[in-house]
């Protein structure tokens, strides 16, 4: 696996950012040079560094009198709104500021896609609330955006991927020091502009994923699969698309059956299936050459949260020599940091 | 004087008769069927007997041929041995019982797996002896032996919880020792019993919980697993309650092997034994 860089997660993001620019697609190329091909680019100030860790960087807050300013002239403008604010979450997605937009509405028009995750829909609504929004200053924008996101956390309190994704988009889309020198409409359109690009990774995040995992899977290999996720599912059928030769382990993954579900999906892919019930994973473990499983959320330990009985086969794995492979989103990194089993508000 | 196949069909019958005392385990209904084959024989030389007790042996070996304990059971050659046997078999609950009382703390959290008499032979007699603990029992796919076992310790008032099966390691932590008993103990000093036994024991030694089994000396086996594959497996179909795919297949053994290094002790009428004593006492048995 030499050169593994220019595989990375954000060597891509960049290629897709400078689209047409680069010549060839196989040969890898620095950033420097990509610079030095394009040297009017706007979108990328500083050529040394990738652009993935240029907007990283710039997610330390920085609040300045200006910012100050416009915070007070936000609340004193609707008072009633800094009041009333636990009131209005709970008639989650009443009308945002007046203008009859609600972004719970919004969102669910978004989740109707069935491929579509949770947390993607919700990047999608929020991006439509900066869209739709009739604020003047940047502080009504953000405050109508908290609300937004509150909104729709509060639609499903157990799920880690909606809060992280929520809480990233906020992160990622306000937290610029940048914007408070511009004037509203064009700090607006970049808000915009950064929340589309969210969005976009966020909804290809899983086929970057199945990408970058192609080349763990190798033929004659036998993968243990616990729980239903879209993005191992992705994972999989990219795999067997690629005509690799693998045989895929089911746990029946009560109470839910969702091993069964995936059972199904993967016969559909012509890929052999042999379904376990839970208890028999350390019985099977010999024959298996990896463990993949997704993840719900992602928590600042490194550690995953995930259906109840991924850490039982991560410890039988890990007594037996086994990798475990997550496939997670980077929407689901939650800021949680568990101690043990029982830190958490658990989903009943 | 009986035909020789009267007489091996009434063997058969014969174990039926006493299988059908819900107490009685398979191997103590066996040996009772081959002392009274011993008793009503004609045989005159030790000879005679011996292999009149073999072809009876091999006439219930065939008949149900997924008993691992039956085949050690059926090992015994001699009418006083399968008579001692008989009696010891009865006796080696209640000493177990007694042996494990001390393991028992109060407060103390106790996992079990599968349903096993002689397990709740000691859970009942710690109920008895007023120990204050509480139980959880993992679900044990397919057979719902967990379900069993919870209403017998609810009878007894002790508090039950109950898991599914992916939920041992969540609440290992919770727990102070596992319980299990064993379908075949081997020579290797590790035990046969219900699949997901393995598993258990391997995240309580992770997580350096205790696991203790019990099992009476008649289920010591002559076999020396090297691994999971290494057995002729028990199949058992699977209701996953919903019609699964035609090109999909289903481990369906009910039994797995749980090596000695994962157990920490045994409970057996021979006394507490560790692994390692088991084995040893193996070999002397069938030397």
């Amino acid at each position: 696996m030499s050169g593994g860089w220019y595989r990375s997660a954000s060597f891509i993001l960049d290629k897709q950012r400078n689209g047409s620019v680069l010549k060839a697609e196989s040969s890898p190329m620095s950033p420097a040079t990509m610079a030095t091909e394009n040297p009017q680019s706007q979108q990328n100030p500083n050529p040394q560094i990738s652009l993935y860790y240029q907007t990283r960087a710039a997610h330390h807050a920085v609040v300045t009198s200006d910012w100050l300013a416009q915070a007070h002239a936000a609340i004193g403008r609707h008072p009633e709104d800094a009041v009333s604010d636990n009131s209005s979450l709970k008639s989650a997605g009443a009308e945002e500021s007046g203008n009859g937009f609600s972004v719970v509405d919004e969102f669910n028009n978004w989740r109707k896609q069935p491929d579509l995750a949770e947390a993607v829909a919700a990047i999608r609504a929020l991006a439509s609330v900066i869209r739709s929004s009739q604020a003047t200053t940047m502080m009504e924008l953000e405050i109508e955006l908290k609300k937004a996101s509150d909104s729709l956390k509060s639609w499903d309190t157990a799920s880690i991927s909606l809060t992280a994704g929520c809480d990233l988009f906020m992160r990622y889309v306000t937290r610029t020091s940048a914007l408070e020198y511009e004037d509203f409409n064009s700090a607006k359109s970049r808000l915009l502009e950064r929340a589309e690009r969210f969005g976009e990774i966020s909804y290809k995040a899983r086929k970057i994923i199945a990408m970058l995992s192609q080349e763990f899977i190798f033929d004659g290999c036998t993968i243990l699969v616990h729980g239903f996720s879209r993005v191992v599912l992705e994972v999989l059928r990219t795999a067997a698309q690629n005509r690799k030769l693998f045989r895929v382990f089911c746990t029946e993954g009560r109470p839910d059956r969702t091993g069964l579900r995936l059972s199904n999906e993967l016969a559909k892919l012509d890929v052999p299936v042999k379904l376990l019930i839970d208890s028999a994973v350390a019985y099977s473990m010999d024959e298996v050459n990896m463990v993949f499983v997704g993840a719900d959320g992602v928590v600042e330990s490194g550690g995953i949260i995930n259906m109840m009985g991924t850490y039982q086969i991560a410890l039988v794995a890990k007594s037996l020599n086994k990798p475990v492979y997550v496939a997670a989103e980077s929407y689901k990194f939650a800021r949680l940091y568990p101690l043990d089993q029982k830190d958490m508000v658990p989903a009943l």
